[in-house]
């Protein structure tokens, strides 16, 4: 837009806006004024420190189910930890370097528990490794940091609510169960999974109130749940919380609005992982350095590493945050956000896009 | 036809502040074809006054990207970081969901290009980086910006908050896909109202820096308000020039529910200036949270 000509009236008047010239006058005073003694930070003040890292250390191992374990991670000295509502989770930095989020399943409200942490965690004989490293190393004593807690997955306490856990996804809603129980909510939980044995916290779920926890097997029922069957328990108007795989989100999904329940809250995880991604390179500026992009990683965090300032947002092709200038190379555009217009342009989302294998993407950074 | 519904006020134990939340965007995506010119049914005024929105925000909110942007990397905090990163992409796509309500005003013969080309000027201009400052100087006109930021998500969590709770719309028959947009924005607002201040208050803990915020940018919020109002009113094909905004008319039409009370907006922005404030002090983050499980649009969102 052109910057150098003030704008006309609003009204057609055949003059700059009155108003706008005013405007322009101050700010063009303003800005070259802020930096003096009175219109800066106080250089005296002390820069706000970053929060630290949690140090913790295993104080007891359980096992929950068949293949799940249950750790209470605590203070090495015995202090209280910081606080945290029902649905949050703690990113773990495990001895290996691996950094995995857990949700917090115990109970935020009962003073004694403000000294240890307590996670469940499933053995993934297939996953990326994090559960068979708690499983096999993680033993009372061992230590380990992470973040404070954060909360994806928030409890709202409406006055009828429906949990949906499937399997290990029991564990951001324990504590939300215990509080709807407390607050005297009117609410139902589904707990579903293959068999009996690989449901945890089943007896602990039971006796909260057996009236209100439904048990239900893949093995007893022949299959898994259709959605509408999941939504069956939902009171009228209920606000659902699911927490599972993705086919049975999905299937709750699509059951919604034919259920008697009103709404959805479901933990969201951000990016999805790289399908159908081959290894290319991308390079900072004509001449600069070149990184290595493998199959299974976006382009994005790769170049967040020699760029930690470099601003993203969705990781899922939507929102342009992390939009980059693409000065040479043949992308494979795979967000939903720009048109063809700007790409002509050379416009990039490095949180999805990549190249064909062995292609350079150089980049304007 | 998606139904909205306000979100009662929860009950006193869900009314308590969340902590922590992990803030992202939502991928909506709203269908204009079939709003009509006035949303609110026979009320042309209330319905002007609030597409005022549509006129400030998609630049308003691309300048917040582009502050929150350049103050990266001043961050120090690794949370903080990641809450302003989440706060950018949702203020984006709110930039994209009003600009395309403004494509349509102009599809009905309303043109805002005037009015829009004034908003741009402010933004860009007046509010843009300036030439020949010293680092240092950059520096604090940056702080400067989000103190601005801050100082203006306190109106839009207050607007936010306000369509959260306006059952008078959906006693108008306001159209609803048009409340969806309002209160599904409005719900991202109370969502993420503290990002903007503990962003500033990490730069600079300074009372003053929050005061100037409030006190530049309050004053010129309302004016924008205000002559946005009468240019839209003006520009209306179908109100020949007819209708004026007055004060009186607007205390009126808030009494029916379809604005917020403009003395209540006042007296708002003057509670920013408490030494005590803090954003999670207005608003309820249970309500916001509630309404975006309802929100037709941010739950087809999550299906994507």
């Amino acid at each position: 837009m052109d910057l150098s000509t003030p704008p006309p009236d609003l009204y057609g008047r055949p003059r700059a806006d009155t108003f706008f010239r005013f405007l322009t006058a101050f700010g063009d005073r303003y800005s070259p004024a802020l930096g003096s003694p009175l219109l800066r930070r106080n250089p005296r003040r002390p820069y706000s420190r970053p929060t630290e890292a949690l140090q913790l250390v295993v104080t007891a191992r359980r096992r929950v189910a068949a293949d799940v374990v249950e750790l209470t991670l605590a203070d090495p000295s015995g202090g209280p930890l910081p606080g945290w509502q029902p649905g949050a989770h703690l990113r773990l930095a495990l001895p290996s370097g691996r950094e995995r989020h857990y949700s917090l399943c115990g109970d935020p409200a009962d003073p004694a528990e403000r000294s240890g942490y307590r996670i469940a965690v499933r053995h993934l004989p297939d996953g990326g490794g994090g559960s068979a490293e708690i499983h096999d190393t993680l033993h009372p004593g061992t230590r380990l940091t992470a973040r404070r807690p954060r909360n994806g997955f928030a409890f709202c306490a409406e006055p009828a609510v429906l949990f949906l856990a499937g399997g290990i996804g029991i564990t951001p809603l324990l504590p939300m169960v215990r509080e709807a129980r407390r607050n005297g909510l009117d609410w139902h939980l589904v707990h579903t999974g293959r068999s009996a044995d690989t449901l945890p916290f089943a007896a602990e779920l039971r006796a909260l109130d057996p009236a209100r926890v439904h048990q239900r097997t893949d093995d007893e029922h022949g299959g898994p749940p259709t959605g509408a069957e999941l939504l069956a328990h939902a009171p009228r108007g209920a606000a659902v919380y699911c927490c599972g795989p993705a086919p049975m989100l999905t299937a709750v999904q699509r059951a919604l609005d034919a259920s008697p329940a009103a709404s959805l809250h479901f933990e969201r995880f951000g990016a999805a992982p790289v399908t159908d991604g081959e290894p290319f390179t991308v390079r900072l500026g004509a001449d600069g350095p070149e990184l290595p992009v493998p199959a299974d990683r976006s382009a994005l965090d790769v170049l967040r590493e020699a760029r930690p300032d470099l601003p993203y947002s969705c990781k899922q092709g939507f929102c342009g945050t992390c939009e980059v200038r693409l000065l040479a190379g043949a992308p494979d555009h795979r967000d939903r956000r720009l048109t063809p217009e700007r790409r002509a342009d050379g416009a990039l989302l490095p949180c999805v896009s990549r190249a064909a294998a062995g292609e350079t993407l150089v980049l304007d950074l | 036809m998606p139904s909205t519904t306000p979100v009662p006020a929860l009950a006193a134990p869900a009314a308590r502040v969340h902590e922590s939340l992990v803030l992202e965007p939502r991928d909506v995506r709203f269908d204009w074809a079939a709003l009509p010119l006035h949303w609110i049914p026979d009320e042309p005024m209330a319905t002007h006054v609030i597409n005022v929105l549509h006129l400030l925000l998609p630049e308003g909110e691309r300048w917040f990207v582009k502050v929150f942007k350049d103050a990266l990397p001043l961050i120090r905090d690794e949370q903080l970081r990641e809450e302003v990163l989440g706060f950018i992409g949702q203020e984006a796509i709110h930039a994209e969901a009003h600009q395309e309500v403004l494509d349509h005003l102009l599809g009905q013969g309303l043109d805002p290009r005037p009015y829009v080309r004034q908003v741009s000027w402010l933004f860009q201009r007046v509010l843009g980086d300036k030439p020949g400052l010293s680092p240092a100087r950059q520096r604090e006109n940056l702080i400067e910006r989000v103190a601005f930021v801050a100082a203006i998500e306190h109106f839009t969590a207050f607007l936010g908050n306000w369509a959260l709770n306006s059952p008078g719309l959906d006693r108008a028959q306001a159209d609803p896909t048009m409340l969806d947009l309002l209160r599904w924005h409005g719900a991202e607002e109370v969502e993420h109202r503290s990002v903007a201040f503990d962003l500033m208050v990490h730069l600079d803990p300074g009372y003053a820096r929050r005061i100037r915020g409030m006190l530049v940018s309050g004053p010129l919020l309302v004016h924008l308000w205000v002559r946005g109002a009468r240019f839209l009113l003006a520009a209306d094909p179908t109100l020949d020039g007819r209708l004026r905004p007055t004060w009186r008319e607007t205390g009126r039409i808030a009494k029916r529910g379809l604005l917020p009370d403009p003395v209540r907006s006042i007296r708002s922005g003057l509670r920013y200036l408490r030494p005590g404030y803090h954003p999670t002090q207005e608003g309820s983050s249970s309500q916001a949270l509630g309404y975006l499980a309802t929100s037709p649009a941010a739950r087809a969102a999550a299906g994507r």
